[in-house]
């Protein structure tokens, strides 16, 4: 069983994101913004993180950063989800230490290949 | 008794003399003749008849002797005159041709094109020996490009005082000066001190003339051009009459002619020089559009041609606002740099509307106050020659050449090539000018086109977010064996995300109408009061930590306005200061009637805004964007649409805010919205 944690500000896309991972196995904990979603992976440790990058308190990139000081969440590959398609703005988040890009709005199809590319089983 | 000639008193002795020894020998004869013959008349007439014979032939040759004596005198005298007149003549003719001489001689030396020295160098040879040696000889020429008189040739006991010497027309004897400079007369004084106080005064005036006994100064005219004059100075009274001056004066005639032809060439070359070197900086000023090539083409080379220490170009439209746009400095001359600058003299020029120098404002009555002198020395002007420029008849800036190594006497073909070049200068100071407003408006446009590009990511950012839910939810719906609630429950969210798109559609046209003029607004009465609660009764679920406090004002009653639109500026507002505050915080909206409009205060606790964005917030696309607010989302419209409706309604819209203490927008109506509105119409 693959571990995620979503961080997602707007709420209609949080409540779609549970709602479409709702019927698979996945443990799908959802945070507001940065801030809690540091907090969310700490505890649960998954093996992926996909993060909005325009939220409130702390944004995806600073969440990046955040957990590349530390050293026991490094390793974790974070996916950006942003509602940019301009070339440059997805290259930026690449420069952030994205491991992979969802823009939006995507495909529950796509979205559950993104979760199994990045599952450890 | 007059006393008879000495010659002639000669020839009476001489004549006795003879007269005597010739009667005393015919006695002698006489005597021995009769005493030898024995004549009977001897012995008869007893020696009477003999006296008588011998006394009468004395007077005869006595009488005979003085007449030969005085004719030998008169003779004699006839002769030595003759002779002494001979002499005298043959005197005579050596001088006319010692000057005949001098004329030719110095006409054939001034045959070929010389220079003035040499023409002076020339002249004086030639006139000198025609001269006695203790007279002081001055050649003095009217140059043209200096505009002053110079000495190109002096000699004589005097001359030291005179050679290499140049003086502006009104620095030369009054005297001189009408009678030789204003009306080409000659003026000869033969001893001047036979009237002692004129020659107090040209001597006061003119201290190098002051040891001649007598003076000429004679105009030198060719071509009814004053070309000079020729200044003689005598060692004694006498030494120059009007007679005397004859020669002098034809050798000047001589002379003029080729000094006119020498300063001719001399300021065709100086003119020649002159319009090069205007054509080549004219040709590099309008080879060029970028002004500051210009300015290094014309103002480096005019600075290094007059040899200055430092050249400075500045721009304005009033004299009290010159800015230095450009600056040429001499190797080691004190630099002003750009910018504002106190110009003292390139504002006095710019206030008189020409040309202004000064060959040294240390000792210049016209820079000598405290202020003025105090800027001139802290720029460390000497001398200095300023122009102003104008474009299209307005000043536009002003050209200053200055000395700060030196006194210098700008000459007037000085001036003529600085007020060129400044002519010059208008193509380069409007081009400057049209360059910074290009260089503003490209700026502009770019602002305009980033805030565009910016706005456009925006917009699809948030356009794409709404979308996401639409197409998510629909997406499971299509797939997915869901409940009927379930069903009912997704589509509820996909209208909800489809009404969200619609707003922000809605928006944007809403003010892109506003600002083009064709919305309209519904008035009626509306009740202020009861739409700011309804404003904040619909943020309120969304600003949990954002306790929101309604101060109202019961007097405030109904305006005439357009209920939605004024729902939209409460409710912009009141969002904005929740997303804002990220932090949470109090927020207070409170109205209050102010004579004829009503007052709404909406302060809150947030980030506040920067003081250079207080205004271009209210600017379409004018929204922060700094780290802080990078996590906000917002179109950048919600504020030009709250002063786009507020400006409708007649009112006003502005924000003191402080950044990290909150901000505080104030909206202002008319209570008579309505009428007033109908004023205006009627107006327009």
């Amino acid at each position: 069983m693959s571990k995620v944690v979503f961080c997602e500000d707007d709420p209609m896309i949080r409540k779609l994101i549970q709602t479409a991972l709702r019927s698979t196995t996945h443990d799908v904990p959802v945070a507001d913004d940065g801030k809690e979603g540091l907090a969310l992976i700490e505890q649960v440790r998954p093996d992926v993180v996909f993060s909005d990058v325009a939220m409130p308190k702390m944004d995806g990139f600073e969440l990046a950063e955040a957990m590349r000081a530390r050293p026991d969440l490094a390793h974790i590959p974070i996916v950006f989800m942003t509602a940019s398609v301009q070339r440059q703005q997805i290259d930026e988040c690449f420069r952030h230490g994205a491991a992979g890009h969802l823009a939006k709005p995507f495909t529950m199809a796509e979205l559950r290949a993104r979760i199994a590319q990045f599952s450890k089983n | 008794m007059r006393k008879l000639p000495r010659s002639l008193r000669l020839y009476v002795a001489a004549s006795t003399l003879y007269a005597a020894l010739i009667f005393f020998a015919v006695q002698f004869i006489y005597t021995i003749e009769l005493a030898q013959s024995g004549i009977v008349i001897a012995r008869r007439d007893n020696g009477d008849v003999l006296s008588s014979i011998q006394l009468v032939s004395f007077i005869v040759w006595l009488g005979i002797s003085l007449i030969a004596a005085v004719v030998l005198h008169r003779l004699a005298t006839a002769l030595a005159g003759a002779k002494s007149a001979e002499a005298e003549a043959k005197t005579a003719g050596a001088q006319k041709d010692l000057e005949l001489g001098s004329i030719f001689g110095l006409s054939s030396a001034l045959a070929g094109p010389l220079d003035l020295e040499q023409i002076g160098a020339f002249f004086v040879a030639a006139i000198r020996g025609a001269l006695p040696l203790d007279m002081t000889i001055a050649l003095i020429v009217y140059d043209d490009v200096l505009e002053a008189f110079r000495t190109v040739a002096a000699d004589g006991p005097l001359a030291a005082d005179l050679k290499d010497r140049s003086y502006s027309a009104v620095a030369l004897p009054s005297i001189v000066r009408v009678r030789v400079i204003d009306h080409r007369q000659s003026l000869v004084i033969s001893d001047t001190s036979a009237d002692q106080p004129m020659w107090a005064k040209v001597s006061e005036e003119m201290p190098a003339f002051a040891g001649a006994r007598s003076f000429a100064a004679l105009p030198l005219v060719s071509r009814e051009r004053l070309v000079g004059s020729l200044l003689l100075l005598g060692a004694h009274a006498g030494d120059l009459t009007p007679d005397k001056a004859q020669m002098p004066v034809i050798m000047g005639q001589y002379v003029a002619g080729s000094i006119h032809s020498a300063l001719s060439v001399k300021e065709a070359e100086a003119r020649a020089e002159r319009e090069t070197l205007v054509n080549r900086i004219a040709q590099r000023a309008r080879g060029s559009l970028d002004p500051d090539e210009i300015l290094r083409g014309t103002v480096d080379e005019l600075a290094k041609v007059l040899g200055v220490s430092r050249a400075v170009v500045a721009v304005g439209d009033e004299e009290a606002t010159l800015e230095v746009l450009y600056e040429w400095v001499a190797e080691g001359a004190p630099s002003v740099g750009t910018g504002p600058r106190e110009l003292p003299v390139s504002r006095l020029a710019a206030r008189m509307g020409r040309t202004l120098v000064a060959t040294d404002v240390r000792s210049d009555g016209r820079f000598s106050e405290p202020k003025i002198a105090a800027a001139l020395a802290h720029l460390g002007v000497i001398a200095i020659a300023a122009t102003p420029v104008r474009v299209g008849g307005r000043l536009a800036g002003s050209l200053a050449l200055v000395h700060t190594d030196r006194p210098r006497e700008w000459t007037a073909d000085d001036v003529r090539l600085i007020e060129s070049v400044g002519r010059e200068l208008r193509g380069a100071i409007a081009a400057a000018e049209a360059f910074e407003q290009q260089r503003q408006a490209v700026k502009e446009l770019e602002r305009l086109n980033r805030a565009k590009s910016d706005f456009v990511s925006i917009v699809s950012h948030e356009f794409r977010t709404p979308l996401t839910g639409i197409q998510g939810f629909s997406e499971m719906m299509q797939s997915e064996d869901l409940t009927l609630d379930e069903m009912r429950e997704y589509a509820g969210d996909i209208n909800k995300d489809a009404h969200r798109l619609n707003r922000m559609i809605t928006e944007m046209l809403d003010l892109d109408k506003m600002e083009s003029g064709r919305m309209e607004i519904h008035r009626e009465p509306v009740d202020l009061n009861a739409i700011v609660t309804e404003a904040a009764d619909r943020v309120r679920p969304n600003a949990p930590n954002h306790p929101l406090a309604l101060r109202l004002d019961p007097m405030v009653g109904a305006v005439s306005g357009d209920r939605d639109k004024l729902t939209q500026v409460m409710t912009n507002l009141l969002s904005n200061a929740v997303k804002y505050s990220p932090d949470g915080g109090d927020i207070v909206v409170s109205t209050r009637v102010e004579g004829s409009s009503v007052h709404i205060v909406v302060r809150d606790h947030g980030m506040g805004i920067p003081k250079a964005a207080l205004e271009t917030i209210f600017e379409r696309y004018g929204r922060v964007e700094s780290l802080a607010t990078r996590n906000i989302q917002g179109t950048g419209l919600g504020l030009p649409i709250v002063r786009q409706i507020v400006q409708l309604h007649g009112g006003a819209v502005w924000v003191e805010s402080a950044v990290g203490e909150g901000s505080v927008f104030h909206v202002t109506l008319p209570r008579g919205a309505a009428a007033s509105a109908e004023v205006a119409e009627v107006a327009s």
